[in-house]
């Protein structure tokens, strides 16, 4: 080959190595990325959780389990991957968790109470972690939470929702949220 | 009539399974798992006195590893009753699943038990090395030490009494440090301790054992046991006021009965009768002549007394001078304003008495 077919060769092969190396850079770069800031620090998140946070998640799980729960035995929910809590990962499993709960916040088959309190915890956890979700709609939720108070337009008692499907995730997703957040208490208490 | 009971006994043994495990269902028999301080965990179905099968359990946990069968099980007499868990066979915050197997004469029922989450079954270690300090303004101090490998994740409470209370007394902290405000320098002081997996770790009603007691005090009796303050309120209360009750009495019979010492406490009030004695016996009552009053002096405080009046006149200075009267005793009597005109017939013309 003469050189300045050999130099165009190259030239060629270098751009295609290039191009086959970004394509391979997108694929290993991490595509969830981690959005929350307050990722290393464990101390404050701990006292922000136990000192406030705690006592709307433990109010939620009790009233949780004041609803009628017979239709929720033995069912598998789709979203099943969001209720893991991973190891080394309970913080983005948190923020998983966290967003997947504020979709049930309009959820009408829920009694209204049950929403606004889980969609409050959400929030908090949220802020807690200072994490975002990946749809930003949903945290349109929070501001609405924040700023708004909710009407009392029914008492608990008399209109609680019969059981059903969204309810049983929902409860799940509780469940799981607050043994996350038991063991994330735990991994940073070594 | 051998075939027959051949025959009969499976039915038996299967009547018998069946009423176990429905009196099993009837008294909710089923699978208890405990944690003990995150080092092993044991899984329990029951006790030799109930169990006639043989017994196998089965356990996975959700979206892991496959079903694994107990590779440790415990036994008594002959019997499984539980199966023991190391501790890397135990997961936390992953649901937990068991199922136990009871077969006999080769039929097998299945004894399922609830979804588990191990973190709520976990059983800490009793805390150990208690400690009591003295502190200033009469307060203890006491400490100790957990066994259980991530001691933040713990709440504990503490019991006390002394050997004056009746009962004891329960206070919660969240630390490894406990204050006993006032102390009393005279008591005798039990302290004992226990832990618990905080709400913040886990969602578990599982206490430790209570501790090995501490103690701090007097103890000037021989054992500081509950019956004492008992013995002690009966004493007091009881015996010690009747006995100076009964005291009191006897005194006051001592003192009634000797005159001499009531004589002193309670004096005789003077009688001044015996200076009087002279007058009303030998006088009579005849005050003046008791007190010695002259007889004249009596005399005239007489209704009836009279007396002697003595005339006086005055001389003028140019006149001639006549001798006074002296003494007479009988002077001619004088009547009111006689003085004023001289009497003719009188000797005494112009006459005065002098003083």
């Amino acid at each position: 080959l003469s050189h300045e077919k050999w130099t165009v060769r190259m030239r060629f092969t270098f751009f295609r190595s290039i191009f086959r190396v970004l394509p391979l850079l997108l694929v290993l770069s991490p595509v969830n990325s981690s959005s929350c800031a307050m990722g290393n620090k464990t101390t404050e998140i701990r006292a922000k959780y136990e000192h406030i946070l705690s006592h709307d998640v433990n109010e939620l799980v009790n009233m949780s389990a004041e609803y009628r729960d017979r239709c929720c035995k033995n069912k598998k929910h789709e979203n099943s991957k969001v209720f893991f809590c991973n190891d080394t990962q309970e913080i983005e499993s948190l923020q998983s968790m966290a967003c997947n709960m504020l979709r049930f916040f309009h959820k009408q088959k829920i009694s209204k109470d049950f929403r606004w309190k889980a969609a409050l915890v959400s929030c908090g956890t949220l802020q807690v972690l200072q994490c975002k979700c990946e749809r930003h709609k949903k945290e349109k939720v929070c501001i609405q939470i924040n700023t708004h108070t909710k009407e009392d337009t029914e008492s608990s008692e008399q209109f609680k929702k019969k059981c059903n499907q969204e309810f049983c995730e929902l409860k799940e997703n509780i469940s799981s949220l607050r043994s996350c957040w038991n063991k994330f208490e735990k991994m940073i208490s070594r | 009539a051998a075939p027959s009971q051949h025959r009969m006994w499976p039915l038996a043994a299967w009547a018998g399974l069946g009423l176990a495990q429905c009196s099993g269902r009837r008294g909710q028999r089923r699978v208890e798992c405990v944690v003990f301080n995150e080092e092993y965990m044991t899984c329990m179905w029951g006790s030799r006195e109930t169990l006639m099968a043989n017994y196998s359990l089965y356990y996975w946990y959700e979206n892991r590893s496959p079903v694994v069968e107990c590779k440790h099980y415990l036994q008594d007499r002959g019997i499984s009753v539980g199966c023991h868990f190391n501790q890397s066979e135990i997961i936390q915050f992953e649901p937990f699943h068991v199922l136990v197997n009871a077969s006999l004469g080769g039929k097998t029922l299945e004894i399922p038990s609830k979804r588990m989450e191990l973190q709520d079954l976990v059983k800490p270690e009793a805390p150990v090395n208690l400690t009591i300090r003295n502190m200033s303004n009469n307060q203890l101090q006491l400490t100790w030490t957990s066994l259980y490998p991530r001691p933040q994740c713990l709440e504990h409470a503490i019991k006390y009494k002394s050997n004056k209370d009746t009962s004891w007394t329960e206070h919660q902290v969240k630390g490894d440090v406990f204050s006993f405000p006032s102390v009393d320098y005279e008591k005798y002081y039990t302290f004992y301790v226990r832990s618990k997996i905080n709400s913040y770790c886990g969602t578990t009603q599982l206490w430790s054992e209570w501790s090995v007691p501490v103690v701090w005090g007097s103890n000037s009796t021989s054992k500081g046991t509950a019956e004492e303050p008992l013995h002690w309120f009966w004493i007091h209360t009881v015996l010690i006021p009747i006995v100076s009750c009964l005291l009191l009495l006897v005194l006051v019979v001592l003192l009634v009965r000797m005159e001499r010492v009531w004589v002193i406490l309670m004096p005789r009030i003077p009688n001044p009768s015996k200076n009087f004695d002279d007058l009303f016996i030998t006088h009579k009552g005849n005050f003046q002549e008791w007190a010695g009053v002259p007889k004249d002096v009596m005399e005239s405080f007489k209704p009836n007394y009279s007396e002697n009046i003595c005339y006086v006149s005055e001389l003028p200075p140019k006149d001639s001078y006549e001798p006074l009267w002296e003494g007479s005793n009988h002077p001619p009597s004088l009547m009111p304003g006689a003085l004023a005109a001289p009497r003719e017939h009188s000797p005494y013309k112009n006459s005065y008495v002098g003083v």
